[in-house]
């Protein structure tokens, strides 16, 4: 099946197809959520429920040396709106 | 003797006369003798030096003299000046009064003096001014004695007729008289023209300060007029701010205590205004007199004022003087008051005056602090006369100021919000509106209002009312404005969406009437009449990299309904009916026909996805085209051809099912692939709703025949873990979604199954799954149960109703026994195996003492399972079914009968699960000994 008989026309056809499929969300910040997309709009505002965040925090300042460390920070949510302007890439999480 | 008339002339000729006079003494002339028979010799003895200035000095006597004008008052011009000089100073003029009234003897000698006075003010002739320098007296001599030698002397000049010559002559011709011997002719005629010259110059004189006399007469009256007016204010001015520092009630106090802004505290006000009406009644008794007094005199003034002038102000005084109705009260309110005054006047003209100022120049603000000053007026009186304590006083003033600051700063706040009132005109607003209107219309109102509309419809059928079914304004093109949710209550909304619907197509109408104008006119006569256009956009849209064939592809998946994709496996399509065959045969028959089949790949992830967005889309036009189904009795055609429509697109949800693709396609079959996101499973109840029971009996076939193939039976074990994994969620969240939303769909097909299908299903069912796998799933499970309950619910009714004709033959009977005992036997090793409990125990190592309180709960629906195949089950499957399960069951029962379970719902499920089991072998868990 091509693209165009998959009815796909532009990018938020793609998005449109992960509607409430579970998604990876790379924000800015260093920040990444999983969860189930349920709604989004023109400027990439997502709903999402279920979402686990991942916050990748540099610590520089506990050393010196210039070599930070990397500390993963995570948390849930129930349901999350994100504001659009953060999102950096949507995809479906690699299917195993 | 000078004259007035003449004083420069007359200082020459005296002192001509002087420097002659020691000469000609000696020569024995009586120079010095004056009128010489009636002279008394008082002459000498009066100083009349600088008797020169005397028409200056006698000419202010007019003004100076008139405050001691005493004795004036006996003649008709006395009354005149007294009443002409201000009330204002009426307590000075009562002095003066007095005066006169008490010591009249004093007042002759001045009389004398002033009679004069009053000669010069009442006589206009010439001869009034001259008697004023000299004295009555003197004049009346002059006026004796001229006349004799005149009349001879002057008759041939013409000039003797004016009174003046022959009144100024006797000094000439008393000079002349004692000249003549030691004269010439010539010297006497020049003499007398050098008189007759100037007896003219003097006429001309005397004419000018005639003249100027009058017009200063006339400016003293004016100016008196003027002072009495500014007095008249001042005073006025003064008594009205002594009215503020009493409190006096200030004019508008009974109109505004009246006005509905005061209605607030009706009852306070009619209580101040009942003791205020009280106090009235008294104080106006008292008031009559003095106010008839002061009206008179008031009337009198203003009489006298209009004589004298025309002036406004003065006539208002009177006009209000003689219309005292209003202002009678107000003057009986404000005198008490005032009572320490000797004579006040009545305070009505100063409130008027007052009232005429406010009214003119800042009528609100003075309103307002006349409003305020009379709410404290009626505190205080209703202090004073009702004996309220100090403190209620005090509190009502409070209140009092607090309402009229409270008053005063709506005021201001509604003046605030009216500033900017009437600056739209009626066009700008509907213009305004139809912009916003415009806004609003869409092509597909009820679309586009979706979830108002289904909240709406929602709350509706809860509420129980069915009014309207849509809340949507719609047009004839297709374009319509969603409504939103009806509103409840209020009376300005619904009359404002009344209007806004009016509006909307009142626009409508209007834009299509214009369309059709255009059409008529533009399309065929003036389209290219200017040439060409292009549309930027098509020049400036870049070129397009990829060329896409138009015709294949849909432009979008929300807006290609009508598209059907067509899938290579449609070569298939036209063997559809066959297939249906087959599969029924398959159904039916166990029997798998796998000739005759190209396989595939299963459907990708993403095609799946597509698809199901596409079914989407399908779904909701089907559905909004329920929605809009009309009645066939209505009108046939239109009937016909919505029933066209609908077919069309249910046909092609049935296409987009893939549910007629050959079984053996691809593993996992396309349907079943499409039932693997949670969309997928929770569309299908939607779809089902508008498939054909033909239809969804090869759905329910296909569904069976591949079961094992589901991605819900595929990821049970995952369950059975009790991490905490996203997986374990997953398969939960989807187990979940099948069981409400498939099973849910398929439901009603098997509640009508009659034996032969249940029979078939279960035999494919047993066929092609591994039905111990499939058993130890919960959708499993719940489909076994399913056909197992349907199947004892038809050998009840054929027990109880045998005359149906949904009996089952005994061959189907038979079958169905077959079918059973070969489930039964595949079943029979894995029964322990059904309960999670069971799976949960194995998989983790050490036992969690802790977590049989869930699983409780999970092994209900088998415990349902196996009472439902303990009904099915023979005798001897009884006793295979109780030796297998009787540890279980024991178990059970002991924990909660030695009291392991603390939890008292724990033990109830607990027992309710045994109960269930052994009460379908006909059995109680109460029978358990232990």
């Amino acid at each position: 099946m091509d693209l165009s008989s998959s009815g796909i026309q532009e990018p938020f056809d793609l998005i449109r197809l992960s509607l409430s499929e579970r998604v990876f969300v790379k924000l800015r910040g260093d920040r990444e959520l999983t969860g189930i997309l349920h709604a989004y709009d023109g400027h990439m505002n997502l709903i999402m429920s279920d979402v686990e965040e991942t916050i990748l925090i540099v610590d520089t300042d506990s050393v010196p040396t210039g070599q930070g460390v990397l500390q993963v920070a995570k948390r849930k949510m129930e349901m999350l709106f994100v504001r659009g302007d953060g999102v950096i890439l949507v995809s479906p999480p690699a299917r195993t | 003797m000078s004259f007035f008339g003449l004083p420069q002339h007359d200082l020459e000729y005296e002192k001509l006369r002087f420097g002659h006079g020691p000469l000609r003494e000696p020569d024995g002339v009586a120079v010095y003798t004056w009128g010489e028979e009636s002279y008394d010799g008082l002459g000498d003895a009066l100083q009349e030096g600088g008797d020169d200035l005397n028409d200056e000095t006698f000419g202010a006597v007019g003004s100076i003299g008139k405050d001691f004008d005493f004795s004036a008052s006996a003649l008709p011009e006395d009354d005149f000046l007294s009443k002409s000089i201000p009330p204002s100073t009426s307590i000075k003029g009562q002095l003066s009064r007095n005066e006169v009234t008490q010591s009249p003897p004093p007042t002759q000698l001045p009389r004398s003096t002033s009679h004069s006075l009053e000669a010069i003010w009442d006589d206009k002739s010439p001869f009034s001014v001259l008697p004023r320098a000299n004295g009555a007296n003197r004049m009346s001599e002059h006026q004796r004695n001229s006349p004799a030698p005149s009349p001879p002397r002057f008759s041939p000049f013409g000039a003797g007729t004016s009174p003046l010559i022959s009144h100024q002559h006797p000094i000439g011709h008393g000079v002349g008289h004692n000249q003549q011997r030691a004269r010439t002719l010539q010297e006497i005629e020049a003499e007398m023209l050098a008189a007759v010259q100037e007896s003219r110059q003097r006429e001309l004189l005397m004419l000018q300060q005639r003249k100027l006399l009058e017009e200063e007469q006339h400016m003293r009256l004016l100016q008196e007029q003027e002072r009495q007016k500014r007095l008249f204010q001042e005073q006025q001015l003064q008594r009205l701010l002594q009215h503020q520092q009493e409190r006096t009630p200030p004019p508008r106090m009974m109109p505004v205590s009246q006005s509905p802004r005061f209605l607030e505290h009706p009852r306070q006000i009619l209580l101040l205004q009942h003791q205020q009406e009280q106090q009235q009644q008294q104080r106006l008794q008292d008031l009559q007199e003095q106010l008839r007094l002061e009206e008179l005199e008031r009337r009198m003034i203003a009489q006298m004022t209009l004589q004298q002038t025309q002036n406004g102000n003065q006539n208002n005084l009177h006009r209000q003087a003689s219309n005292l109705s209003f202002a009678e009260i107000q003057a009986a309110q404000a005198f008490h008051q005032q009572q320490r005054r000797q004579r006040s006047r009545s305070p009505a003209i100063g409130n008027h005056q007052i009232l005429q100022e406010s009214v003119q120049h800042h009528a609100n603000k003075v309103q307002l602090q006349q409003r305020l000053l009379s709410e404290m007026a009626q505190a205080e009186f209703s202090g004073d006369f009702q004996a309220v304590s100090q403190a209620d006083q005090e509190a009502l003033r409070a209140e009092a100021m607090r309402k009229i600051v409270e008053a005063e700063k709506m005021e201001e706040k509604r003046r605030k919000k009216a500033r900017y009132n009437d600056l739209m005109t009626q066009s700008d607003k509907d213009f305004i509106t139809r912009i916003q209107v415009s806004q609003l219309v869409t092509q597909d109102p009820y679309a586009d209002d979706f979830y108002a509309q289904v909240y709406g419809a929602i709350l509706r059928s809860r509420l129980g009312l069915q009014s309207q079914d849509e809340r949507v304004i719609k047009f004839g093109s297709g374009g319509g404005v969603g409504l939103g949710l009806a509103q409840k209550g209020g009376n300005r909304r619904p009359s404002a969406m009344q209007r806004m619907e009016q509006q909307v197509e009142r626009i409508v109408s209007n834009a299509r009437k214009r369309e059709e104008e255009k059409g008529l006119h533009s399309i065929h006569s003036l389209q290219g009449a200017l040439g060409k256009t292009s549309g930027r956009s098509y020049k400036a849209a870049p070129r397009q990299l990829l060329q896409v064939d138009a015709g294949n592809a849909s432009p979008s998946p929300t807006l290609s309904p009508a598209h059907i994709h067509i899938s290579k496996v449609s070569v298939y399509h036209e063997g559809a009916a066959k297939e249906a065959a087959k599969l029924g045969r398959e159904a039916l028959g166990n029997a798998a026909d796998t000739h005759n089949l190209v396989r595939q790949d299963p459907l990708s992830q993403r095609q799946v996805l597509t698809i199901l967005e596409k079914l989407y889309d399908l779904i909701l036009s089907v559905e909004q085209l329920r929605r809009d189904q009309p009645l066939p009795e209505e009108d046939e055609e239109v009937f016909l051809q919505w029933k066209t429509e609908y077919d069309g697109l249910v046909d092609q949800v049935w296409e987009e099912l893939r549910v007629m693709i050959p079984l053996e396609t691809s593993d996992p079959h396309p349907f079943i692939s499409l039932l693997y996101p949670t969309k997928g499973k929770k569309i299908l109840p939607r779809l089902t709703r508008h498939l054909s029971s033909a239809r969804m009996l090869t759905l329910l076939t296909l569904l069976v025949a591949c079961f094992h193939q589901l991605d819900v039976v595929n990821q049970a074990p995952v369950l059975d873990s009790l991490v905490d994994s996203t997986e374990r969620v997953d398969a939960e969240r989807q187990t979940q979604a099948f069981l409400g939303s498939v099973m849910q769909s398929i439901l009603p097909v098997v509640s009508v199954a009659n034996l032969r299908l249940a029979t078939g299903l279960l035999g494919l069912l047993l066929d092609r799954s591994d039905i111990a796998a499939v058993a130890q799933t919960r959708p499993g499970l719940a489909l076994l149960t399913l056909f197992l309950s349907r199947v004892e619910v038809i050998k009840q009714m054929a027990a109880t109703a045998p005359d149906m004709s949904e009996i089952p033959s005994t061959e189907e009977s038979q079958q169905w026994k077959l079918m059973f005992d070969h489930l039964f036997q595949l079943l029979a090793p894995h029964l322990l195996l059904l309960f999670p409990s069971t799976r949960i125990a194995q998989t983790s190592i050490s036992g969690h003492p802790d977590l049989p309180n869930p699983t409780d709960i999970a092994d209900q629906p088998v415990w349902q399972f196996l009472a439902a195949l303990a009904l099915h089950a023979a005798v001897e499957q009884h006793q295979v079914l109780v030796t297998v399960l009787r540890e279980k069951v024991l178990d059970n029962v002991l924990s909660v009968n030695k009291g392991w379970v603390a939890d008292e719902n724990e033990r109830q499920t607990k027992l309710a699960n045994v109960n269930l089991f052994l009460h379908a072998l006909g059995l109680d868990s109460s029978q358990i000994v232990m």
